[in-house]
């Protein structure tokens, strides 16, 4: 009953709201091209496509959508299109804002800053902790946020969703995760975040295509550093990962990474990034693989829209081959 | 002592290109606004935040609505430097970016002054940048810093 009335409210809010602004719809894209050498080979390739759509439905509501097409083998196509935010957001006063649909779960800075615009990644890929699995990517739910509060420029996300091993339509248990994170940005360019979220996984649930089959209970603790000077780029995140079964108690994973970039000039940029992840022996959740990675690179930004990079990444871990691969990619925006 | 043809040439050059960028750096800035929502007067950071995106509404509960010149114009130049701290390139980027978080709406960007002028006098909550006297009075121009001009 009661979210019923709350599912109300918020429609009230939605028709009731002041319109003073006619729809203002606009679509633009990001793609890339690839070329690697590893193994003795070169090989050629693309990145997804990513077409993200944003709405200002009237003086309250807006709308952004972003879906992607991406080669997927497994596919009778081989390829399969995702859709990887639906953000309804309603701006409740000043800079607080209600947030409906699906977001990338604000527990992280890449995650929530480049999403699949490859044109924005500092470096080609993103970093080691994504592919890991180690936060969710995504969640599906309800929240509120707010930014550029007071003279620290307080900004806070928290975030109600369904939880890792739900569909896209359907909470797979009563459990729901909760994120909650805050940043200050003290200076220009300069913010620091910290974070955590919270879900319990039930037994039987299916995630990142995986059975669990233990009922798993998370907390991810996340902080972050980023500064992108006029010369100097930094950005710094680590994530301690703490998953609960009752047959093994609490096992912790570090995932970490670092990122610098130095501005010789407006348009060539030279760069570095170190990769960690630390699973605790006993890890049962992760796919436990302690895994390291340097990548070493050059970028070079035609103009905001598109962006050369060229990198050397090696990898090392502890159950999989080294990495030794030289990459390129031209990422555009449209 | 007697300098070649060439080198006076390269000397005239010089004094051009450098009086060119004296003058814009000398350009000055004004801020418009619609005769609702934006105040009659702001301090230059509160300027810069509000046109960074960092407030989504006026006092009056008027949604901002930013005007600017493109990047590619001597107006949009100017306002990327002084107001942004940034080249054309950076501000085109820093808008895309947040647009992409979700975290603001885009400026609407102008190829010409009136065109700027027309749109903040049609919009309630819109603030522009120009760098002449305005021409349509439907507007306000925003005393920043206690000056008409920055």
């Amino acid at each position: 009953m009661k979210g019923i009335s709350f599912l109300i409210c918020i429609s009230c809010f939605v028709f009731l709201s002041h319109e003073s602004c006619a729809q203002d719809t606009q679509i633009k894209g990001f793609i890339g091209v690839l070329t690697t050498y590893d193994k003795n080979k070169v090989s050629f390739g693309f990145d997804e496509q990513d077409l993200f759509i944003t709405s200002v439905i009237n003086d309250r509501v807006s709308l952004l959508g972003e879906s992607v097409f991406k080669y997927t083998p497994s596919t009778p196509t081989e390829f399969s299109v995702s859709i990887e935010r639906v953000i309804i957001k309603y701006n409740i006063q000043g800079n607080h804002n209600l947030i409906l649909g699906k977001v990338h779960t604000p527990l992280n800075y890449w995650n929530d800053s480049y999403h699949h615009g490859r044109v924005f990644y500092p470096t080609i890929d993103r970093p080691l902790l994504f592919a890991a699995n180690i936060i969710p990517l995504h969640t599906v739910g309800i929240g509120v946020q707010g930014f550029d509060l007071g003279k620290l420029r307080f900004g806070y996300d928290l975030f109600v969703g369904n939880g890792l091993g739900s569909t896209e339509i359907l909470d797979n248990d009563k459990n729901k995760s909760v994120t909650v994170a805050i940043h200050i940005k003290p200076a220009d360019r300069l913010r620091l975040g910290v974070s955590w979220y919270y879900d319990v996984i039930a037994k039987g649930a299916s995630v990142h295509n995986k059975i669990i089959n233990w009922k798993v209970n998370q907390h991810l603790f996340s902080a972050s550093v980023s500064r992108f000077g006029k010369k100097l780029e930094i950005l710094a995140e680590s994530t301690a990962g703490i998953n609960h079964t009752d047959t093994t108690g609490s096992k912790t994973t570090f995932a970490s990474y670092i990122y610098t970039g130095y501005k010789v000039t407006d348009k060539i940029i030279p760069y570095l990034r170190f990769d960690n992840i630390n699973y605790q022996r006993g890890e049962i959740y992760y796919d436990k693989n302690n895994t390291t990675s340097i990548v070493a690179g050059i970028r070079y930004e035609i103009n905001y829209l598109a962006v050369v990079k060229l990198e050397y990444q090696y990898q090392h871990s502890e159950f999989s081959d080294n990495i030794n691969k030289v990459t390129g990619q031209f990422a555009i925006g449209f | 002592m007697r300098s070649s043809p060439g080198s006076r040439g390269l000397l005239i050059i010089l004094l051009f290109s450098m009086s060119l960028f004296a003058k814009s750096q000398e350009s000055t800035l004004i801020a418009v606004g619609n005769q609702s929502g934006a105040p009659a007067a702001m301090k230059l950071s509160e300027l810069r935040a509000v046109l960074m995106g960092e407030k989504q509404r006026w006092k009056n509960g008027n949604r901002i609505i930013i005007a600017l010149m493109k990047t590619n114009t001597s107006v949009g130049k100017t306002t990327s430097a002084r107001i942004y701290e940034m080249s054309g390139d950076e501000l085109n980027k820093f808008w895309l970016a947040l647009v992409f978080q979700g975290k603001a709406q885009p400026p609407y960007f102008f190829n010409s002054t009136s065109d700027l002028e027309n749109f903040v006098a049609q919009n309630p909550g819109a603030i522009g940048i120009l760098d002449k006297p305005i021409t349509d009075h439907e507007i306000k121009a925003i005393m920043i810093d206690g000056q008409k001009t920055f």
